[in-house]
């Protein structure tokens, strides 16, 4: 079995390292330091366990872990914690494996033992209890690779049948969520402009009139999307303000 | 704090009560419907005979207080009530005899006599159980005072966050075979934190523990973190006495840590200066904020809160915690008043 580390601790790498060393039939793949680089491992080793820590900078484990997901044969995950109060219940609640640090090697070799992939439905409802944190970036894929968008590069999301459209500065992207989902996880940076469409507040720049429809002009697009006429009002106050 | 809630008899500030009670005493026993004569003339009499019973009380209680003070609060009470009483018996019966014998009007009016033991009794008998309740009552209000600030203090204490304790408690453990001689050195930094965090909160340490203390936890963090924390270390030795509180130091550190540097990747630089400007030495802490709008959740202003409000306590003053933020840095920067050499 092949192992991926990540830990934002180089001694407690090291540690982890040491411990599966000492465990039969287990392989280090490799080791990271945060989320995206745990990502950007996991695509390239690809390894059949992610030992992932909870709290790291840039984009944190709980994260990681969802994109994770979204890989060609996504690995299992065991999240590694020092402290998670409440957050650890939660863990229990959904059967997601967890392992408190300083880790005994005994615990880390049951857990490697029977371990197993997190499936998605869990891993949304963790991120929902821990305080709810929205993503730093969305993740999907595109020919087989793993993509990944700054969450504020993003200029506009567009509902098209099952699929949500991304369109950011480099191009776009296809994403299996609903736009009311990430309305509500992104609520603050994006404004709704239509029943299908919304587009993050520091793109706004016009309102137009085309074709006998109220469009939107964004920064960084040449895409008119529609405004309509329920969402007008607020939008033209939200350009008032200067916002 | 003492156990019993008579006060000290013997000190000044409980004898100054007494004499003001006594003389409010005396002001209303002269305004009452009166005999006859000057209202004057009777304010100065009645004054005089209340001080003398007042005062005596108030040597008795002095010597006995000893004693009473072993007693419970009923007994205590009882037993000083009557002590009072018996000095009322006594004085008002010396007074009577001294007027009667040499005549001295002067101290005891003819229109007074009439019953002047038993009256003076009863109105003894009365201020001394409103006075032996005032006592008490304020007793049990200076106690309560005591009792509220030092669970706000308590509640106050600086608390070490458990990720820091169980992160370092794995640091040290994955030092233990690679490098244990810096293992053990992390313990004892550890221990030295717990066991100030443990302290009385009451108590304050001198500056140089507390910069020591500081410094420690900055050693366990470097070695957590590795090259992603930076510390530009520039602290002036102290050479003059400087009490302050615990722990205020390394919990704006922690701070600069825990939203400064780990929400960071590529981490970042600490500046720690330390320098005396005139009466006051001067902590200046400053920290790079994260780029990306990831800030941590939770409890940095109640923190800083605390720690003021902590100082607060401690110096009985203000502004001696000032926090900035401008851009992406964060500055606190901390003023402590020094005192000359005990």
């Amino acid at each position: 079995m092949r192992v991926l580390v990540v830990d934002d601790e180089p001694l407690a790498r090291e540690r982890l390292r040491r411990q599966l060393r000492d465990l039969p039939d287990l392989e280090v793949a490799g080791e990271a330091g945060n989320g995206a680089e745990a990502l950007a491992a996991a695509e390239r080793l690809r390894p059949d366990v992610v030992l992932l820590d909870i709290r790291m900078p840039g984009m944190d484990g709980l994260e990681a872990a969802r994109h994770l997901a979204l890989l060609e044969t996504p690995p299992a995950v065991i999240f590694t914690t020092a402290y998670g109060e409440h957050a650890l219940e939660a863990f229990d609640h959904h059967a997601v494996d967890y392992l408190l640090k300083p880790i005994r090697s005994e615990r880390l070799a049951a857990a490697l033992a029977n371990c197993a992939r997190v499936n998605r439905a869990q891993l949304s409802a963790l991120s929902e209890i821990e305080g709810g944190t929205a993503r730093s970036h969305l993740c999907a894929r595109r020919h087989g690779d793993l993509v990944m968008v700054p969450i504020d590069e993003v200029i506009f999301f567009q509902a098209d049948q099952k699929y949500v459209r991304v369109v950011y500065a480099q191009g776009e992207l296809l994403l299996e969520e609903s736009l009311k989902a990430l309305h509500d996880e992104f609520g603050e940076r994006f404004v709704r402009i239509h029943r299908n469409a919304l587009i993050a507040r520091q793109a706004l720049r016009a309102l137009v009139h085309e074709g006998g429809c109220l469009k939107v002009e964004l920064e960084g697009s040449d895409e008119r999307p529609e405004v309509s006429r329920r969402h007008a009002a607020a939008l033209r106050a939200l350009l008032r303000g200067g916002g | 704090m003492p156990t019993t809630f008579l006060p000290d008899f013997c000190g000044l500030r409980v004898v100054f009560a007494v004499v003001v009670i006594g003389e409010m005493l005396a002001l209303m026993l002269s305004l009452a419907p009166a005999v006859g004569g000057d209202r004057w003339s009777d304010l100065g009499l009645v004054s005089l005979y209340v001080q003398w019973v007042a005062l005596t009380g108030i040597g008795v209680l002095c010597f006995a207080r000893r004693h009473l003070a072993r007693l419970d609060d009923v007994p205590a009470a009882t037993a000083a009530y009557l002590l009072l009483l018996g000095v009322i018996l006594g004085v008002s019966l010396i007074a009577l005899v001294l007027a009667d014998l040499l005549g001295l009007d002067v101290l005891l009016p003819m229109g007074w006599r009439d019953g002047f033991v038993w009256r003076s009794l009863a109105i003894g008998a009365i201020a001394a159980a409103v006075s032996l309740r005032y006592f008490y009552v304020r007793h049990q209000w200076q106690r309560q005072v005591l009792a509220e600030s030092r669970a706000h203090l308590e509640a106050l204490q600086a608390r070490i966050r458990p990720h820091f304790l169980f992160n370092s408690l794995n640091t040290a453990a994955s030092l233990t075979r690679s490098r244990p001689e810096v293992a053990e050195r992390t313990i004892e930094d550890l221990a030295e934190l717990f066991r100030a965090s443990l302290a009385d909160p009451s108590s304050g340490v001198p500056l140089e523990v507390e910069l020591e203390l500081a410094r420690s936890y900055l050693n366990i963090e470097q070695l957590r973190l590795g090259e992603r924390l930076r510390i530009d270390w520039q602290v002036d030795e102290v050479e003059e006495e400087c009490a302050m509180p615990a722990l205020i130091v390394q919990p704006l550190l922690e701070n600069a840590v825990y939203h400064g540097i780990e929400p960071r990747a590529e981490g970042g630089t600490i500046h720690v200066r330390g320098t005396r400007e005139n009466d006051h030495y001067v902590l200046v802490m400053e920290n790079p904020l994260p780029t990306q709008e990831t800030t941590r959740s939770g409890g940095n202003r109640m923190a800083l809160e605390n720690i003021g409000a902590r100082l607060e306590a401690f110096f009985g003053g203000d502004g001696l915690l000032e926090t900035l933020r401008v851009e992406d840095r964060f500055r606190a920067t901390l003023r402590l008043p020094m005192r000359g050499r005990a």
